[in-house]
Formats: C-alpha cells, structure tokens, sequence
C-alpha cells in the first residue's frame, strides 16, 4: 500500500471542515474518511502482480555509450492499470531516468525504457522491477517489486583504438620494407620481383636470375603466425589508482590495442588474467573472434587484494606456450613486488620466450619529486627520488635478464606497447 | 568488438511468486517480534503500575495511607453513610457543598479572602484544621492561638457534646474564645479553658464553625489514640456530605480574575486545526516515506592512490628527521640524471662523475664535489638549501 500526494492533499482540505466545524470530532471523522476512501482506491487498484514483464537487453555495451534496457509490461488482469514503474540497476550502471508511468487497459501492453550509461566495466545486474498501480482516485495504490532477470556485460573502453590506424600504416611499412631490408633472422621469404636500383644486392637470388632475362631479388616480410601471450596481473598493485582510474584499466587499453595489432598482423594472440588463480583466459581464438574474446574476458578482469604468485604465472606461461613467444607482462615496476616475486623466476621465461614488461608509472611522484615549497615537500621530493632510483635499479636488472620493460603514464602505455611490439617484429625477435 | 545482441528473457514474469496469504504470513514473521516486545513493554509497565493503589501524599488526604494521612478517618465516615468528596479546587467546594454539608478545611497557606468568602457563602458547616488565619477572618469569637509543641494528652474541660463524648484526645495549640458566644475545649493539662484549648466551637450567622487546632488527631497514626476517633467523627459526621478540601498551589482564585495566559488568548478552533495538521503531516509522511522498491547497493573499488606509499614515505624521513637519508637521495637523483644526461654509465666512478659535471656546467670541481658528496645537512634550510643547489647545477648541465 502506498499513498500519493492527492491523499495528502485530501487531509488538507479537511482543514476547510475543521474550520467550519471546529470539533476533535471532525478531525477523527475526516481520518476516518480518509483512510477509508485511500483503502478503497488501494483495494480498486489493479494489481501489480498481474503484471507480465519482459526485459530486453543488449548483451553488451562498451563503456561510456549508452544501452537501452526496454521492458515490456502486458496487463494480464482485468482491470485497467495506472502505474508507476521502476527499473532498478546499480548506481554505476547510470540508469538515472528509470521512473516511468504507464497507462495500460486489460489485455493490452506496454513498453518502457530505461536509458544505461555505465560508468564501471564488468557485470552490471539489473536489479528488481517495481510496480505500483494507483486507483481510479489516484489517492493510493498498492506496490510489488518483481524478479526480472537481465545482465549487461560493459566491455572496456578501448579507448587506446585510436592509435590502431597508425601502427597498422607502421606494419603495412614493414611488409614494404622487405626489398631494401637486410636479410636478417627471423624474416620470412615472400616472393621474387624484379630487381629495381636501390634494392640490397645481396638479396638477389642468383637462381632465379639465372633461370630468367632480369635480375630477380627475394622479398621479405615480416614472420607471421608467432604467439603473443598477455598476461595482465590483477594482484593487489592493480589496484592502486594512477590519477583517476586504478592500474589495471590502462594495462586493459594497452592488452586490446596489442590484441588487435598482433590479430591484424597475422600473429595468434592469447590472454591469462592471472593473480594467485586463473581469473580469465582467451586462447585459441583468430581472426574476428579474438576481439569479442578478448574484450569479454577483460570486462569483467577486478583487481584483487592479494598477491600475485609469479611461480604460477610461469606455470601457466609454460603450459599454454610449447614455443618461443612474446610473452607481455602487464604488471607493476613495483621495487618490492618484483623483487620477492618476478625477479625469482623471471628466468625460466626469458630463456625460452621475448619477455616484455609494461607497467602504469605515476605522474605524482614525478610532481612530487620536483617540489620543493617547503620542508615536507623537500622530504616528499628526496622520497620520490628514492622510489624513482629504485625503480630504476629493478629495470635494470630486469633488463640484465633479457626483459624489455616499459614504464609508461596510463594514456601513453597502450601506443608504446603497441611501438615495443612493432620494434620487436621488425628486429626479427618475435 | 561484436555488436551487442539483445537478449530477452523467453518467459515474462508475472507476479513475485507471493500470494496475499503468504504476504500477511512474512509480514507477521517480520513484525511479531517487534509486537511482541512492544506488547511485553506494555504488560511490564501495567503491572508495574498495578500496585500503586490510587493514593496521594499530600497530609491529612483521604486517600493518603501514610502514618500523616488521613485515610482512615474518610474510610470510616465512608462507612457510616457519609458522602466524603475529596476537592482540591474552591471552584469544586463551592459546587459541592450546601446548606446541609460539612466543609473541612485543612491548612489556610494557600488561600486567601476570596478562599473564605466562598466558605461563609456556602452556608455549611465549616471545619477548620490547623488554619489559624482563616478562624479570625471566618469568626469574630475565637482567637488564633500558637499551635507549636508536640501532642499532649489533654481533656476536654467543656461542655460541647462532641468534646465531652471524646473525653480526652492528644493535641496541641492554644485557641482563645474572644467572646461569650464561642466554646473554647482541650486546653494545656494543668491550666484552663480561658488560657486557650486545642478545638474550639463557634456559630457565625447560623453557620457552625468547628475549629481544630493541631492536625495530629485527624491522621492515621493518632485516630484511634484516646477519644481522637470520637471528636473527629463526631466533628465531620454531622452531614450527609462531607466536602474535605485541601487547598491546591495552582488553584486559581476563587474571583476567576486570573492573569490571561496565552492558553486563553488563542482561539480553541486553533487546537483542533493542529490536530488536522498533524493527520496531514502523517499523510505525508506516508507519502514521502514510502520508497519505490528497495535501495540498489553495489561494491566500491577501493581507492588507494598511487602516491600515497611515496609520500608515507617522505613523511617517515621527516619525522625520523633523517636529513642524511634525504640527501643521499637527492643527490642520487640528480646525479643519475645528469650522468644520463652527460652519457655516463651509471655506474661511473664518483670521480669520473665529478669531472664530467664540472666540465658541464663550468664550475670547480671541489664546489661540485662538496655539493653531490659533502656532508650532510642537519636541519630542514639545510636540506631546503641543498636541494635547491642540485636543481641549479642540474639546470646548468642540462643547457650545456
């Protein structure tokens, strides 16, 4: 039961009657006027349980665009309804205008919706579908709330996708290189063409030369099918928030761009969400399906507050990869974390594998290391310092163990990634 | 990315799986227990209130059981067929009482002329109990006497019948009869009657004053002492109504020229308009509190920002005032930079490193030494100082 503001409205007037009549008397008869005619409309209400709901919607979206959540209410009573309908979602999913009011005679039904913007990646269930049907009065009604399921995937942003067009022109340059390129390891033999002035002389092949009128040169380009690995550490430093979003959201824009470059340049591209336990995993994947894949599984990647067990990692890393890869670790240069956990077996990787290293760095420190307005921000500054030489000096001896690390602010991650990946196929590493 | 496909969920939802039996059941298992200490509350404080008889504690009350009331004196009246109506308000004695009723007064603090106007108006019989000042403004004949001193055993000394027939009772007080009409009893063992008695009897325009100076022969604990029972009654029975009135502090006057208060200024239909206000009120309340499905909750990510470990830590090097530790990376810093800088290896020997920053920036090398490995500071403008210096040279490096 629920009142609206025609009941209020009601027992004000009976201030009127309380003037003309001024009795305790005629304030208990007004109440009981009032509770009556409310409880009678209530009873006149139709009921919100004789109410058929559908929810329609989308099964994804990517976050900051808007999805539509629609619900179909069919009035399966025999009265005529006047409700007012609620479609809840948590508060990150951005259903702000979720109120809606309909009209619907016996039979008939009805579609509302609810306008979604999220803020937040991940699931976003929709919570309970309220209705409350009002009199013919419209002084008071009766409410139900109704299980309806629905669930909303909202993928990552991607924003970082704007940097796909030109590091695709960059591979595209590659592939054209081949006629001027130095016959190094690691490239693959394309095709024969005609030898033009500028090309490598020691790239003709004096075979086919011999076999035709022209000078022929072998062409090149770069491998394909090699194995990218990217495992995105989701352990307690995912956590920590880089001016506005925690760590982790720019290690998932530079995972998509990477995804789509290594997709688009023929290579096979898996991912481990991995912390203390397998969190999510795309493997086995090609060509259209990586993308959904990969945004699907990085959608709902949360970082943990526990952490990372990098002997597990490299268990995973060995089981997934028989032969050499690029193995990309989308993780944190955090002095004491990659000392008591990457640097123990960060080895058994690189022996195999091209190990590369991406982590989120912080614009504070930076800022914080060239303050100097007074003797706290002096302090602050020689902290800074210390933590910048530290990180430094863990670099270093990652690198000392054939890991490229790459220590990026979260807007440039993505693009540098993406260029360390390029340099790489182009040095025949891969 | 795909494009998002819609799903629908095949069969609607009709209904929340409830029936308005199994309603009214959760909604009893939800509030039986709030009912049920409510109800528990209620039954407490009833039986906490059920042995307190309806009982009041002012003296000389007839409904006061203490040893200072004066219960059982109204209970045996009650008994022999007198209508005792106990009153605290002149307004309820001059309502009551009548020509053929008793009025017993007790205690003259709170009154005043307009008190005793009513009381010579009523016509009744009037019985005065400890009330020195309403005697002399009531009667002309007996004289207020002082009533300090603890009961003595005294004997009548008269011959008024009610005072005969009690023979002795237990009093104190000494009233004076000022002319012949007024009948003075009970005076001081030893003395007599003239020098003043403790009840005194006087008729004023055919009404009967019966004076009683002491209280003590009215209370529960002296009643049944010598012939107190015999007087009092005697003195109270001799109607069929008994208006017994104690006067109230908050009586108002007998007049009815009280001070207008603001209860008499505002006009009544004012209090029954409040009383709509407050239905309206609570309507709204019902309106407004009413909330359309339940609140969504939802977890927070935890915000921890990446600074905060860094500034911790300048902070511990602040409070432990650990100005060499401070330094040391300070100058690290800025030496790291500046050898990347000059394209020196890190791990370049300090000397090698103090060269080449001196040739950079043009200063002399003992100057460069002194800043990047001189002692450390010991106080904050030490620190401030050198921090300041390695920003300098650093600057100077770097435009070189």
């Amino acid at each position: 039961m629920a009142v609206t503001w025609r009941a209020v409205a009601l027992a004000a007037a009976g201030i009127l009657a309380v003037v003309l009549l001024p009795a305790t008397g005629t304030v208990l008869l007004w109440t009981v006027l009032v509770l009556v005619v409310c409880v009678l409309d209530a009873l006149l209400a139709a009921s919100p349980r004789q109410v058929a709901v559908r929810r329609e919607v989308p099964s994804s979206v990517r976050l900051t665009e808007a999805a539509r959540s629609t619900l179909t209410l069919t009035n399966v009573g025999r009265r005529k309804l006047r409700a007012l309908v609620r479609d809840a979602w948590p508060p990150s999913s951005g259903a702000d205008d979720n109120r809606h009011r309909i009209e619907v005679p016996a039979g008939d039904g009805r579609r509302v919706t609810t306008t979604l913007r999220p803020t937040r990646r991940g699931d976003a269930h929709a919570d309970l579908v309220t209705i409350r049907t009002f009199g013919p009065l419209g002084l008071a009604g009766r409410q139900a709330s109704l299980t309806v399921p629905g669930r909303l995937r909202v993928l990552p942003e991607f924003a970082s996708r704007k940097h796909l067009p030109s590091r695709l022109a960059r591979l595209r340059e590659l592939d054209g290189r081949a006629a001027v390129q130095v016959r190094g390891p690691g490239t693959e033999f394309d095709s024969l063409r005609e030898y033009v002035i500028g090309d490598d002389v020691r790239a003709i092949d004096w075979r086919a030369t011999a076999r035709r009128a022209d000078v022929v040169v072998r062409t090149w380009r770069p491998e394909r099918d090699r194995r990218v690995l990217i495992v995105l550490d989701t352990s307690r430093t995912s956590a920590v928030r880089v001016q506005d979003a925690p760590r982790i959201d720019a290690s998932i824009e530079a995972a998509l761009l990477l995804a789509a470059l290594a997709t688009r340049a023929g290579d096979r591209v898996e991912l481990i969400v991995y912390d203390r336990t397998v969190r999510g995993r795309v493997a086995g994947q090609s060509g259209p399906r990586v993308m959904p894949a990969f945004a699907d599984a990085l959608a709902l990647a949360e970082p943990q507050l526990i952490e990372a067990d990098w002997a597990g990692i490299v268990g995973q890393v060995r089981q997934r990869l028989s032969q050499r890869a690029l193995v990309v670790l989308l993780s944190a240069l955090d002095p004491a974390a990659v000392e008591h956990g990457l640097l123990g077996v960060v080895n058994q990787l690189t022996e195999r594998h091209q190990v590369v290293l991406a982590s989120v760095a912080d614009p504070e420190v930076d800022a914080l290391r060239s303050a100097r307005h007074d003797a706290a921000a002096v302090f602050d500054a020689a902290a800074a310092e210390r933590v910048g030489l530290e990180r430094a000096a863990v670099a270093v001896r990652l690198r000392q163990r054939g890991v490229e690390v790459l220590d990026a602010l979260p807007d440039n991650l993505a693009p540098k990634l993406a260029d360390t990946y390029l340099a790489l196929k182009a040095a025949g590493r891969l | 990315m795909s494009a998002p496909v819609l799903t629908t969920h095949a069969a609607p939802v009709v209904g929340d799986g409830t029936t308005g039996r199994s309603r009214a059941a959760s909604r009893w298992r939800r509030w039986r227990m709030p009912l049920g200490i409510l109800g528990l509350l209620c039954l407490v404080g009833l039986l906490a209130a059920l042995p307190e008889p309806v009982t009041s504690t002012a003296s000389l009350a007839p409904d006061n059981a203490l040893p200072g009331g004066a219960r059982a004196a109204a209970q045996i009246l009650g008994d022999q067929g007198v209508d005792v109506r106990y009153v605290r308000r002149i307004a309820d004695v001059e309502r009551l009482a009548g020509p053929d009723s008793t009025v017993l007064l007790v205690g003259d603090a709170l009154i005043d002329t307009s008190h005793t106007d009513v009381l010579r108006k009523t016509g009744a019989d009037l019985v005065l109990v400890d009330a020195d000042w309403a005697v002399s403004e009531l009667t002309g004949s007996l004289g207020a006497g002082s009533t300090t001193g603890i009961p003595q055993k005294r004997t009548a000394e008269c011959d008024d019948p009610d005072a005969v027939a009690a023979g002795t009772i237990t009093a104190t007080g000494y009233l004076q009869a000022l002319d012949g009409t007024a009948v003075v009893c009970f005076p001081a063992p030893g003395s007599a009657t003239s020098a003043g008695g403790a009840y005194g009897v006087t008729t004023v325009d055919d009404q009967r004053v019966a004076v009683l100076t002491d209280r003590a022969p009215l209370t529960n604990e002296r009643l049944a002492d010598e012939g107190n029972a015999a007087l009092v009654l005697r003195m109270l029975g001799r109607h069929e109504r008994l208006v017994w009135y104690i006067p109230s502090p908050d009586d108002v006057e007998a007049g009815g020229s009280s001070r207008p208060g603001i209860a008499d200024v505002v006009p009544p239909v004012v209090y029954v308009v409040g009383l709509q206000l407050l239905l309206v009120a609570a309507v709204a309340a019902l309106w407004r509190g009413r909330r359309l499905g339940r609140v969504v909750t939802e977890k927070m990510p935890v915000v921890v920002r990446a600074g905060e470990t860094t500034r911790g830590r300048g902070r511990l090097y602040r409070r432990s005032r650990a100005y060499g530790h401070a330094a040391a990376a300070l100058r690290a810093g800025a030496a790291a930079r500046s050898c990347a800088r000059l394209g020196l290896p890190r791990s370049a020997a300090p000397l090698v490193v103090i060269e080449a920053l001196a040739r950079a920036s043009g200063r002399r090398s003992d100057q460069v030494e002194a800043l990047l490995y001189g002692p450390p500071p010991t106080d904050d403008n030490g620190l401030a100082q050198l921090a300041r210096d390695l920003d300098h040279l650093e600057s100077e490096v770097h435009r070189s």
